[in-house]
């Protein structure tokens, strides 16, 4: 057998180090938490005997039901924040000049400079009965009484986690669309393809990857979600962000870890059928300019 | 130094015995053992706080007789918060103090967390009379201070809890029946929190004869699921607008009026009031929650007895007049007896308005005490199944 050359091994340790640090950082904590997810509750401490008790607990108690709604309500606002980031992104990449392509994408970054607990809140404020938009709709006549439905309801949620994970997901898209051969909408056009047909057969098609990118954002975002659903949701308005933080109240460690594992769990597979589908290379490659 | 002015350059010799005697020197002041005897008292001692402790940041009546520092750190009020600080947050390597809502012995002492206190080294103790008064052995209150018969806790901060209201949309309420009147429905919010909201209901279930509850402070798995199911019933009738976690939420939703109705704790009304809104402190005729809040001493392994020693002059100072008087005009709650007298008796430390103001204060929170209610239980025997039920409650 050959042994590496000196340079391949520095090759090795300067690549292979830090993905090591990196892989350590975030398998550590996972394995972690699924080993705390098997184990006993006792008191306050946790006795090394192997038990699902945690897991049968969250699915045959109220915490199904809470799984249940994270994840449609991750699926849907992630449909929602889709149908919204997509046409900015498209318009940003093929209709705005490309010197002013950068200030446009500033400008969805610009609200992360706010905190974004701090934003919920305003929208706490804004939809509030005596809130700046039920003030307005009074005012002109549009409404006799507050919409109560404006804040602490589903829509609140939804407006929540559209506005806080929506603009992460203008960027992989544009970047997915900037990457398109425009030579291919051109022979498109030139083969006397309408505007709509090019973008289902060719436009959407390429940007795919970056759609999916998108999605995978805005759903880990909103699956998790805590802040949003304890600011705008109102009465109890539990995700599953909300059932771990409710399981770390009681120091039912296990528990809060078999929540995490399950949660971690359908991220994961969601990345399986990400990487099945879609050649990742491809797309890293466009974030590295060689596409 | 030389005649022509130049200094010598120092020796190898010189220069070794120069960096000896430095670092045997750095080494004995380190361990305090080369010290002048004023520096020696200069301890900092740490006060975890739940956001109540605090007299305005101003710790100088203990530290200038005494020499040391007193240093207040942020805690959490929830019992995880308190567990998680002090065993996985090296809370119990660093705090000296925590001052915490009481009723957390049992998980505090079970796991050897607190010291037992004596207050024998205490001399404000036997002044404060509140101690027999409200919190002695054998009685509900003595869960605040003491478990298994022994005392844990100086006794730092005393009040009873109801409801809040805006008269002007209510008219005029007193009983906790309010919060589940069909005329405010929509415009009622509670805390969240199972030991709070969960047992005030049990009270008034109990009390309307609407339950059978033995004792509202620690149900019987039953009972904790017959309250839940009231409570559901009224959120899927759509009772509550929201169910609030912070301070600041709950002031906003007064103030914002948001919500006409809202179980909650009487610093919010007078933040309220501050703010020029008409708010209601109820005096509901089914009794109070009542609480105390407590400053325990930390099982810190590494504390010295000259620390401990210290340790106990804060405490004693956190049961004395000037702090109780402080405590008790910024936070409105009642503290020890000898408050209100000590803020009439010294003009230059508090004005009449402010003296007026503390004892206005006492004697309300003592009305609450003569009439009752029930004692907040902060660790129920069957604190999982109250978990659970209020996960029920909060996901129907």
């Amino acid at each position: 057998m050959r042994l590496p050359s000196r340079r391949q091994t520095r090759r090795l340790l300067v690549l292979g180090l830090p993905l090591a640090v990196i892989a350590g950082l975030i398998l550590g904590p996972l394995l972690i938490t699924l080993a705390v997810s098997v184990v006993e509750k006792r008191g306050f401490w946790i006795s090394p005997t192997f038990t699902l008790d945690s897991y049968r607990l969250f699915f045959t108690g109220v915490r199904i039901e809470v799984l249940e709604r994270s994840f449609w309500v991750a699926l849907s606002s992630t449909a929602l924040m889709l149908l919204i980031a997509y046409p900015i992104a498209y318009l940003v990449t093929l209709r705005v000049r490309p010197e002013l392509t950068r200030a446009f994408l500033f400008l969805f970054a610009v609200p992360f400079l706010v905190n974004y607990i701090v934003r919920t809140f305003a929208w706490a404020d804004i939809l509030s009965r005596t809130g700046f938009v039920n003030s307005l709709l009074l005012r002109i006549g549009l409404i006799e009484q507050p919409l109560d439905s404006l804040l602490f309801s589903d829509f609140a949620v939804y407006l929540g986690l559209v506005t806080a994970y929506m603009p992460f997901m203008i960027f992989p898209i544009w970047l997915s669309l900037s990457g398109i051969d425009r030579r291919l909408l051109e022979a498109s056009w030139v083969l006397g393809e309408p505007p709509l047909t090019t973008f289902w057969r060719v436009t959407l098609p390429l940007s795919l990857p970056g759609v999916f990118a998108a999605a995978i954002f805005g759903f880990a975002g909103s699956f998790g979600e805590v802040a949003v659903s304890l600011i705008l949701g109102g009465t109890g308005y539990q995700l599953l962000g909300n059932a771990i933080a409710s399981a770390l109240d009681v120091l039912n460690y296990p528990l809060a870890a078999a929540i995490s594992t399950v949660a971690t769990g359908l991220m994961l597979a969601l990345l399986i059928v990400w990487y099945q589908l879609f050649d990742v290379r491809l797309f890293l490659g466009k974030i590295m300019g060689r596409a | 130094m030389k005649k022509n002015g130049r200094v010598p350059p120092l020796s190898r010799r010189q220069v070794l015995q120069a960096g000896t005697v430095f670092g045997v020197g750095a080494g004995l002041v380190g361990r305090g053992r080369l010290v002048p005897p004023a520096l020696a008292a200069g301890r900092t001692l740490t006060i975890a706080d739940v956001g109540v402790g605090d007299p305005g940041g101003d710790w100088s009546p203990f530290e200038e007789p005494t020499g040391n520092q007193a240093n207040l750190v942020s805690i959490g009020n929830a019992p995880s918060a308190v567990i998680n600080q002090l065993i996985a947050g090296g809370g119990l390597t660093t705090f000296d103090v925590i001052n915490i809502v009481g009723g957390m012995q049992k998980p505090l002492v079970d796991n050897d967390l607190i010291l037992e206190l004596d207050p024998g080294r205490l001399s404000n103790w036997k002044s404060n009379t509140y101690i027999e008064q409200y919190l002695a052995a054998g009685t509900p209150g003595f869960q605040f201070i003491g478990y298994e018969d022994r005392i844990y806790g100086v006794p730092t901060v005393l009040q009873g809890d109801s409801f809040a209201y805006l008269p002007q949309e209510t008219g005029d309420l007193d009983s906790y029946a309010a919060l589940f009147d069909p005329r405010f429905k929509g415009f009622v919010a509670l805390e969240d929190n199972y030991t709070t909201a969960g047992q005030k209901t049990a009270l008034f279930l109990k009390h309307s004869g609407q339950a059978e509850i033995a004792d509202p402070a620690d149900m019987t798995p039953e009972e904790v699921r017959t309250v839940i199911d009231f409570l559901v019933e009224h959120k899927k009738a759509g009772q509550f607008r929201v169910i609030w976690s912070s301070f600041e939420q709950a002031v906003n939703l007064i103030t914002s009026k948001e919500v006409h109705v809202i179980d909650c704790w009487e610093p919010m009304v007078f933040v309220a009031r501050d703010q020029g809104h008409d708010v209601v402190y109820a005096a509901p005729k089914e009794g109070y929650l009542l609480w105390a809040m407590a400053a325990y001493v930390v099982n810190n392994p590494e504390r010295s007895e000259e620390d401990l020693n210290a340790t106990y002059d804060l405490l004693d100072f956190m049961l004395g007049p000037w702090y109780g008087a402080k405590i008790t005009l910024l936070r409105g709650y009642m503290t020890n007896p000898m408050a209100p007298e000590y803020a009439r008796s010294h003009p230059k430390e508090f004005s009449a308005e402010e003296a007026a103001r503390i004892a206005e204060i006492t004697e309300g929170v003592q009305r609450k005490f003569e009439q009752g209610g029930t004692w907040q239980n902060r660790w129920p025997t069957h604190v999982d199944v109250y978990e659970e039920e209020w996960q029920r409650f909060k996901a129907a």
